[in-house]
């Protein structure tokens, strides 16, 4: 809202300067976001809060600056200079749809003469960025600006009968507005129409061809009230946002009508000539009653801690145009147990104010409302700074701890937290497989319609509609933008929502926590001492293993697997209690790599973070050192190259050899001097009795049973 | 020759020894007072040499050498010559070590510069280590906020992202006609879900779990339909916290708010409180704090105002807290909604809030 401050000052009669004025407005909820020099006036930019369409004018901010002052206006006058005729004797008005026209008022001129308006009412609407066009449409923009309401003049001429009538519009009608537009109508929108057409749209932007020319001699002023959704309805159907629209469908006065329309009839008698009709047709069929309100006084105090006389509650209310209805009714204040303590109010606060709302105030609703207008006037800067009293003790969410510990061990594996959108292009992701506990749900085999996906129906970026049900298409287009900022080492993860509909009507969509990482690039960060290398599955994998760790989690388990977006040979399922499968992780597969155009290896992992974190923490038990010594024994075996070492390590747990201790992996080598499809795999074991120490022959006996046993199971030979 | 040339047959002995060492020890002789610079060895020529040295050594005084074969000829010197036969052996001996020690010690001294030479590194080369990773600044942020509000006795809460009318709007006291619930503002899913567009969706949940009394903090991402600016994202980040309990005034929303900026952004900090509307509050204030680049005169930061927006608060609508139940009369309470993407982008002086969610490295490593 811009605002003239020598017209404001001109309402106020205040002489606050204009930084001071914009000061006090903010303090007052009209935020002041630009004050602009403008010849010898000032424009003061107003971000209006919505609640607020009284503030829509001059009159409305003077009211607010007034209040202080106790109110007084200086009201323009409003008398027109010449008055001739009634109004029924050259129009006529009839609602026919009352539920979106309460109010209409329609009031003539004859005899005006149309030319640029005097210099000054050009000037002030150019203070207010508003472009001067003639002098009876000016006045018209001039009254809105001043208070509130939005007028309109036609050409009495060009209206056919000479009459209004205020209806829906009829099937097929259509009307050519005043930007040139020629519109469709639909039944639901609200037009004036004269006798035989729609000459406006209601409340939004009159027609071409009953506007004012400079030929025009009568013109018959609008003054109405609509329903604000009707206006709002249309509005937005048409595209067609103008001040009076913006104004009628946050909320005019509906007192107000014919102020204003006696306003601007008077200034056109003055800048137009012309002879105003002595009266206006006012349709006004069911009188809207205003908005009643009662005020406790103690709320004031309850609510904002302000301590306010009720005397200056009844000042600001006054100034502001609340009319106190009756002498203030006291109650038998009910007494109030507050920690066992009977409470008395004290006396002179168990009283109740009522109020009429002012009927320009359209937010006024209830008590609570009224005590923000005391506070307000108050001053919220009166408001004094408490801790509320202490209550219970702080809590984190349960899983934050975690997920904090997986965020510091990722990062300190390289890994840069990522965070993209929530949505992702309508066809993306459909082949990079979902966490298990969507895979059922978006099977990338069934028919796009049978997929559990949810879409947006109002995307704001063309194109994405898709509520992402993997993480993994954010993070890859995350790698793609980096690869193409020259950016070759890329360690991403992030954690957050994927989502996945239900298949019940109305039901809402599965949200599930995931953590997805993805790795591409040197394994060591360039430009530092050390051997260059490539990162690799087991870097991944590693880093997924010390996030769990660092969490406190029990260790996961891993198995090959075939999973659409990964590569053949380097894909596995990530397990929980070495069952429970919670993800995939892997090397990205050729036609994925392909899609993004990568050229090097690239890395994924997404899991199911919610199913991860349900899981209980590994508690910190204490397990005694041993006291005898260990038989080490290492063991190089030649095994099938798909024999895996978990299957391994698992036919050696098998055998429940009592004494053996540990048995883990030393090294795995594969070269060109083993014979095909084979590889060399050292073990270590380590073979220890708790009470005692071992002598080598126990410890050959078993080592020889683990030799025989991944003989017969696997066919490996032992390596000498 | 001197007299007593009969007994003089071991004393020439013992003269040659010392004239055959001195002669093999000339061309090590140099270095008894040092290698110089100028000595022309290398590392190599160094350890040979000391070798050779070492050898010399135990050629010349070792159990073969022809010293001491002198020695065992003291039986053939008469008795009065013994001790000063002695003597000159003794001296001889002594000479060699000396000469032989003094040259070892200089080519010892070279050898170990020239070794500690050949191992000397670079130290100013990078530190070997794996790259470290960076937490994104809105979860720094987010974090911050987090430890403040726990500290000051807040459950940190959270809930869905897909929000039915009811949590996204009606509970909230967001009327039917009200523009946030436009189609132009709020994204919708096909079956009318909203995506949710204000965290205060979890002041109804938790209310709902809770009951009250209850303070809460809830931290997550929302959803607008913004085209995405350089001070725009259609999905960012807003704190949605909520103390309600018998008695709790504005006086307890300005009080947390100032104590959460002190925290926040330095004690030096100032508020301010001023008028404004929201569907869920009444009375409403927007609170705004003092300008932490310019401490308030005016600057690019705060557009000249010396004040930054920092979110919507106020007193909690009675028709919120009677959506969820609550009586309205013995509770009061404060909300407020701050946006953490755009604590992140002042505190960082983003100039581009796009950059938050393009997940460029060269971005991300900024932040610690
Ligand atoms: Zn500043």
């Amino acid at each position: 809202m811009n605002i003239s401050y020598n017209w404001l000052r001109e309402l106020t009669g205040v002489g606050l300067k204009p930084r001071a004025l914009a000061e006090r407005l903010t303090m007052l909820g009209l935020a002041v976001d630009g004050v602009h020099e403008r010849g010898d006036d000032f424009l003061l930019e107003i971000d209006l809060t919505s609640n607020r369409p009284d503030c829509l004018s001059h009159l409305g901010v003077a009211r607010e600056v007034a209040v202080e002052h106790g109110g007084a206006l200086r009201m323009p006058a409003a008398v027109p200079s010449k008055m001739e005729g009634r109004a029924g004797d050259f129009t006529a008005v009839e609602i026919e749809d009352e539920d979106l026209c309460p109010r209409y008022a329609g009031r003539v001129v004859r005899g005006v003469q149309i030319g640029p308006s005097p210099e000054w009412l050009v000037k002030r609407l150019e203070v207010i960025g508003q472009r001067a066009i003639n002098n009876v449409a000016d006045i018209t923009n001039y009254v809105m600006h001043e208070m509130g309401q939005p007028l309109h003049a036609f050409d009495l001429q060009k209206l056919s009968e000479h009459r209004i009538v205020v209806r829906r519009a009829r099937s097929g009608e259509r009307l050519r507005t005043l930007d040139g537009v020629d519109r469709e109508l639909q039944t639901q929108m609200l037009v004036i129409a004269d006798a035989s057409r729609a000459v406006a749209l209601a409340g939004i932007m009159g027609g071409e061809e009953t506007e004012i020319s400079n030929e025009t001699r009568d013109v018959l002023i609008e003054s109405a009230y609509f329903d604000p959704s009707s206006v709002r309805r249309t509005a937005r159907a048409l595209g067609l946002h103008t001040e009076a629209s913006y104004r009628f469908e946050r909320g005019t006065d509906y007192e107000g009508v014919l102020r204003a329309q006696e306003r601007a009839v008077a200034l056109i008698c003055e800048l137009a000539g012309g002879a105003a009709t002595e009266d206006a047709i006012d349709v006004y069929p069911r009188k809207i009653e205003p908005q009643r309100v009662s005020l406790r006084p103690s709320r004031v105090e309850a609510l904002t801690g302000l301590r306010v006389e009720t005397s200056e509650m009844r000042r600001i209310l006054s100034a502001l145009g609340f009319i106190e209805r009756a002498q203030p009714q006291t109650f038998e204040p009910e007494p109030s147990l507050r920690d066992g303590v009977l409470e008395m109010m004290p006396a002179g606060l168990h009283t109740t104010l009522s109020f009429t709302s002012p009927t320009w105030r359209v937010d006024i609703e209830r008590e609570e409302d009224l005590v923000e207008e005391v506070a307000r006037h108050a001053g919220y800067d009166g408001i004094a700074a408490l801790l509320p009293p202490t209550a219970s003790a702080g809590e984190y969410q349960p899983r934050e701890i975690k997920k904090r510990a997986l965020r510091r061990q990722l990062t300190a594996f390289g890994y840069d937290e990522a965070i993209n959108f929530s949505f992702i292009e309508s066809t993306s992701g459909e082949r990079l497989d979902p966490i298990p506990k969507f895979a059922t749900l978006i099977d990338a085999d069934a028919e796009e319609d049978e997929r559990a996906f949810v879409t947006l129906t109002n995307p704001i970026i063309e194109g994405m509609t898709r509520m992402r049900p993997t993480l993994l298409q954010g993070l890859l287009q995350s790698v793609r933008r980096n690869f193409n900022h020259g950016t070759r080492n890329v360690r991403l993860f992030e954690t957050g929502i994927v989502f996945a509909a239900r298949k019940g009507e109305g039901e809402l969509p599965f949200e599930r926590e995931a953590l997805a990482l993805v790795a591409t690039g040197g394994a060591v960060e360039e430009g530092r001492a050390g051997d260059a290398r490539e990162l690799d599955f087991y870097d991944l994998k590693g880093a997924v293993e010390a996030a769990v760790d660092a969490m406190g989690l029990p260790a996961l388990s891993f198995a090959p697997v075939s999973a659409r977006h990964l590569r053949v040979g380097q894909a596995a399922v990530i397990m929980t209690g070495g069952q429970t499968e919670i993800g995939t992780i892997g090397r990205l597969s050729e036609e994925i790599s392909a899609e993004f155009k990568f050229r090097q290896p690239v890395y994924v992992a997404e899991l199911d973070l919610a199913a991860l974190l349900e899981q209980k923490e590994t508690p910190a038990l204490y397990t005694p050192l041993s006291r005898f010594p260990s038989v080490v024994r290492d063991l190089s075996l030649l095994t099938n190259r798909r024999t895996s070492l978990s299957e391994m390590l698992a036919a050696i747990r098998e055998l429940e050899l009592e004494n053996l201790s540990s048995a883990q992996l030393v090294d795995v080598y594969e070269g060109a001097n083993l014979p095909e499809g084979k590889r060399s795999v050292t073990l270590r074991l380590e073979y220890r009795a708790e009470d005692r120490t071992l002598r080598d022959e126990e410890a050959d006996e078993m080592h020889t049973r683990v030799v025989q046993k991944l003989a017969e199971k696997f066919g490996a030979e032992q390596r000498v | 020759m001197p007299e007593g040339a009969s007994l003089g047959d071991p004393k020439l002995k013992a003269e040659s020894a010392r004239k055959a060492f001195e002669q093999e020890f000339e061309r090590f002789a140099r270095f008894r007072a040092g290698v110089s610079a100028e000595s022309g060895l290398t590392l190599n020529s160094a350890e040979a040499l000391e070798r050779e040295l070492s050898e010399l050594r135990t050629r010349h005084t070792g159990k073969k050498s022809e010293l001491a074969s002198v020695k065992k000829l003291i039986g053939r010197v008469a008795p009065e010559e013994r001790a000063s036969f002695g003597q000159l052996v003794q001296q001889i001996e002594a000479e060699i070590t000396r000469g032989v020690e003094e040259a070892e010690a200089a080519l010892l001294a070279f050898i170990n510069d020239a070794r500690r030479e050949r191992e000397r590194i670079d130290v100013t080369l990078p530190g070997r280590r794996p790259r470290r990773g960076h937490i994104h600044p809105v979860t720094l942020v987010r974090e911050r906020i987090e430890d403040i509000f726990v500290s000051l006795g807040y459950i940190v809460e959270d809930d869905r992202e897909i929000e039915t009318d009811f949590y996204n709007f009606t509970a909230l006291n967001i009327p039917e006609n009200h523009p946030a619930r436009d189609p132009l503002d709020t994204f919708y899913t096909t079956t009318g879900l909203a995506l949710r567009s204000q965290t205060s969706t979890v002041q109804i949940h938790a209310m709902q779990r809770r009951g009250v009394p209850v303070r809460m903090i809830a931290p997550g991402r929302v959803f607008r339909r913004d085209t995405p600016d350089a001070t725009h994202n259609p999905m960012f980040f807003q704190v949605e916290g909520l103390c309600v309990d018998r008695g709790i005034t504005m006086a307890h929303l300005k009080g947390t708010i100032t104590e959460f900026v002190h925290r926040m952004f330095g004690p030096e900090t100032r508020t301010r409180f001023r008028p404004s509307y929201f569907p869920f509050t009444e009375p409403s204030a927007e609170v705004d704090y003092s300008c932490f680049k310019c401490g308030g005169r005016g600057c690019r930061i705060c557009k000249g105002s010396g004040w930054i927006e920092l979110g919507g608060s106020g007193m909690v609508h009675p028709n919120v807290l009677s959506a969820v139940g609550v009586d309205a009369e013995e509770f009061t309470g404060f909300a407020f909604g701050l946006g953490i993407d755009r604590m992140c982008g002042l505190m960082y002086s983003l100039d581009d809030i796009r950059l938050l969610f393009e997940n460029d490295v060269r971005f991300l490593e900024q932040f610690n």
